[in-house]
């Protein structure tokens, strides 16, 4: 795997490098190198199945970072490329042209994170939350799930809610006001 | 409600034709052994500290009475009930579970026409997966919040075993937080906590790095804080939700860093007590013990005028003179004291109440009187030569210790006594032995074994740590003495203390008999209360077990201008007299306002 990362390298900068294990590894490059570096692991290196692409909301950071974990399956190798973008312009280039299935995942990552894939077949098309979906995007570390249900859907009849603190005062020692 | 709202239900009409598509499952077949399926709850295990609500981000969970389950310390009775139209099965309240009590049967399938079937008590309501022990549970090697205490500094003990310096050296603001950030909030500690106070209130201050409001929220039950903060017993601690599955909050020691950080000058700002309006009533308090100068405090801030009478020198009580110096400073007493007397309460020192001042006239020159004086005469074992003048009481020495006397050292001590004044003294004369003479010989020995010492478990570790020799399981027989002088403690194995009625009569294998060489003896098994300046109004006070006065749940005797709380009424430990002392001042109160 050393030399597939020396060989990008020639071709455009790594930020970083995580051998994770024999077979595993993670490279992170800037955004505007994201889907040439995929493109080159797929027709040159030979990670020609993608796996998976996901994202994570560094929230503190302002940033999300997108990951396309490559495949492959000659050599039995997996490459995860990493791409940092910011959290307020969420948006990267589509890859969809690469494999189809990223029309799926970008859908996804655009309905569940906020992040656009501008040329990216179903962007802003619901995927799994319905039509009638009003909160913000709910994969988002700020999105607040439990306002959002108290918010959102009535509380069945007959619930009562008992604090365990104040239930114990009435208890065990009423005589403190 | 909108239109949308009202019609919405019909449009489900729309389907009313349509051909169902319900399979009917054949197979049967049982889900994964690790599917989450509907919850189970070990209901004994389980104390209703609502962690679970807590957590869920569906508000899925209600903690609800439930029947034959009673709120008692630890526990508040309750238990969660869940709400299946809204559980997602995300399993963060098995995850967070505070007993590990909650899981997940693997149990999904199950028909009932009624939705409110839907909303159980997993564990109370009868269902037939509760016994399945497939399913969901939390697997070891992660936790939603940290088990483990952020450590406390400590000295070492060849640092401390010569001098009476602080041993332990307080949170700094950042282990301060990381511990605070493990409280669950649950709660469950305030009722332990014999003043209530409001931990989960104030731990939250800490987090919120407000030390102000931290500071008002300890004051509201507890006018000592820097001392609770170093010596409280702290109940609280064993009930702690998080001791079931780890180490308890560190509660006292987070107490103490708010008291801390905030210097005594800004007290009076901080607690909005700069004006207090002065109702014109009067109240003598006895003793400045922590229960005096609790009663002295919260009757000051309601606008009485207050006194306190002291026979010794100093505020504090046994805090001063009973506490050593290593565990508490005297200058973290002054300023707790220093700012009640800011309040305008006033002390008269070297004045014993009975004898240079009777009580009689505190009652002529004041409205109401509140007696808090302690427990402060040694008892002896009254085992042959325990009168010779080289034999003392625990108590004597450390109020010599505390007023910087001397006392007679001897280079080979024995203390009688399992308990923690026990182990106060023990190491007090271990430090004193080291200075003196620069090595140790001190043995503390007792009725109970190994491992039933009445004494908390650090103190007999930190005691061994500093050279003293503990060893338990012996009752002592007779002070040795010859041409006059002290040779030895003679002790005979303890085979039990109690009889089968449970009373104190310990037993002894007198075949297994040793002595333990020393030229002084400290004895230390328990004290006993000197109240003979109630003497001459004896008759009119009605007393329970044990000589106890008895008083109302507001601390009030039988005659109604006396109110009596602390060690001779409750504890004894420095907590139960804040508390007697803030319930007296309530009551006398009461008491002054309805005459
Ligand atoms: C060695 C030792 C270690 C202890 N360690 C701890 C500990 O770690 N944690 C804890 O919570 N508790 C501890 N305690 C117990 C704790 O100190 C007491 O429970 C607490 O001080 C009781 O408060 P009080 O106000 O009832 O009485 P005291 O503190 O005893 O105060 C009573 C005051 O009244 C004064 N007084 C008595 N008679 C008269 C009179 N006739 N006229 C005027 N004044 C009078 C006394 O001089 C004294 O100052 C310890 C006790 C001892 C002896
Ligand atoms: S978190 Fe656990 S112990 Fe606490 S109430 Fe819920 S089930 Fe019971
Ligand atoms: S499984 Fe999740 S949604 Fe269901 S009750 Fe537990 S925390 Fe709430």
């Amino acid at each position: 795997m050393k030399d597939i990362v020396e060989r990008i390298k020639v071709k455009f900068p790594v930020a970083a490098v995580t051998f994770q294990r024999k077979d595993l590894t993670f490279i992170t490059v800037e955004k505007k190198h994201g889907v040439e570096a995929v493109t080159y692991l797929r027709d040159v290196e030979g990670f020609t199945h993608l796996v998976i692409l996901t994202a994570v909301d560094w929230l503190e950071e302002g940033e999300f970072q997108l990951t396309y974990l490559l495949n492959n399956p000659q050599a039995k190798q997996d490459m995860g490329v990493r791409v940092r973008i910011d959290r307020e312009n969420a948006e990267m280039q589509t890859a969809h042209h690469l494999w189809p299935a990223l029309v799926t995942y970008e859908q996804e990552l655009n309905e569940m994170f906020g992040i656009s894939f501008p040329g990216s077949p179903r962007q802003g098309v619901p995927f799994i939350l319905d039509e009638s979906w009003q909160g913000p995007p709910p994969y988002r570390r700020d999105f607040d799930t439990k306002q959002y249900s108290e918010d959102t859907y009535f509380p069945r009849p007959g619930r009562t809610k008992i604090d365990p603190a104040e239930h114990m005062k009435k208890k065990l020692y009423p005589e403190a006001e | 409600m909108s239109l949308k709202d009202v019609l919405m239900p019909f449009t489900a009409w729309g389907n009313l034709f349509k051909e169902p598509v319900t399979v009917k499952d054949s197979r049967n077949v049982e889900a994964a052994p690790r599917y989450r399926g509907f919850h189970v709850n070990d209901v004994d295990t389980c104390i209703g500290c609502g962690t679970c609500e807590e957590i869920c981000q569906n508000a899925a969970i209600d903690l609800v009475e439930v029947a034959g389950r009673d709120a008692k310390e630890g526990d508040s009775g309750l238990r969660p009930m869940i709400d299946y139209g809204r559980c997602c099965w995300c399993a963060l309240c098995v995850d967070v579970c505070t007993t590990r009590s909650l899981g997940m049967s693997n149990e999904y399938k199950w028909v009932s026409s009624d939705p409110e079937d839907f909303r159980f008590v997993p564990g109370v309501d009868e269902k037939s997966w509760n016994d399945n022990n497939k399913g969901y549970f939390k697997m070891d090697g992660y936790d939603l919040y940290s088990t483990e205490r952020v450590e406390m500094g400590e000295l070492h003990p060849e640092e401390r075993d010569k001098s009476f310096v602080e041993m332990i050296q307080g949170f700094s603001k950042e282990q301060a937080q990381k511990e605070a950030d493990r409280c669950v909030a649950c709660g469950i500690c305030t009722a332990t906590c014999p003043a209530h106070m409001g931990i989960p209130q104030y731990i939250e201050a800490i987090r919120n790095d407000d030390l102000e409001e931290g500071l008002r929220i300890l004051y509201e039950t507890n006018p000592l804080p820097e001392i609770c903060g170093r010596i409280c017993t702290h109940k609280c601690e064993t009930v702690c939700s998080l001791n079931h599955k780890g180490d308890p909050l560190s509660i006292r020691w987070l107490k103490r860093y708010i008291a801390d950080q905030i210097p005594e000058s800004k007290y009076k700002e901080i607690l909005e007590t700069e004006n207090i309006t002065k109702n014109g009533k009067k109240v003598a308090i006895v003793g400045a013990g922590p229960a005096g100068l609790s009663a002295a405090h919260y009757l000051a801030l309601m606008g009485y005028e207050v006194k306190i009478f002291e026979v010794q020198e100093a505020p504090g009580g046994m805090t001063r003179y009973g506490i050593p110096e290593y565990r508490l400073p005297y200058e973290m007493i002054d300023k707790d004291v220093d700012y009640i007397k800011s309040l305008g309460v006033e002390f008269q020192f070297g004045t014993r109440v009975g004898v240079d001042v009777p009580l009689e006239t505190l009652e002529k020159e004041f409205d109401a009187v509140f007696a808090g004086t302690g427990l402060h005469l040694g008892r002896s074992t009254r085992v042959p030569g325990s009168d010779h003048k080289r034999v003392y009481q625990a108590i004597d020495l450390l109020r010599d210790v505390s007023y910087g006397k001397e006392i007679d050292l001897a280079e080979k001590v024995v203390v009688v006594g399992g308990g923690n004044v026990a182990m106060d003294i023990t190491r007090t004369i271990a430090r004193l032995q080291n200075k003196k003479f620069g090595k140790v010989n001190v043995t503390a020995t007792c009725l109970e074994a190994e491992g039933s010492m009445p004494a908390d478990d650090e103190e007999v570790i930190e005691a061994r740590e500093e050279n003293a020799t503990i060893d338990p399981g012996w009752g002592p027989q007779e002070i040795i003495v010859e041409n006059g002088e002290i040779k030895g403690l003679k002790v005979a194995k303890c085979l039990r203390i109690f009889d089968d009625e449970g009373r104190f009569n310990p037993s002894m294998d007198m075949e297994n008999q040793k002595v333990f060489e020393a030229d002084m003896i400290v004895e230390s098994i328990g004290q006993a209360m000197d109240i003979s300046y109630t003497d001459n109004i004896k008759e009119k006070l009605t007393f329970g077990p044990r000589g106890r006065i008895q008083v109302s749940p507001d601390f009030q005797s039988n005659i109604p201008w006396l109110f009596i709380g602390g060690d001779i009424i409750q504890g004894p430990d420095v907590i139960h007299g804040i508390a007697n002392g803030h319930k007296a001042a309530k009551g006398i109160d009461k008491f002054l306002k309805s005459k």
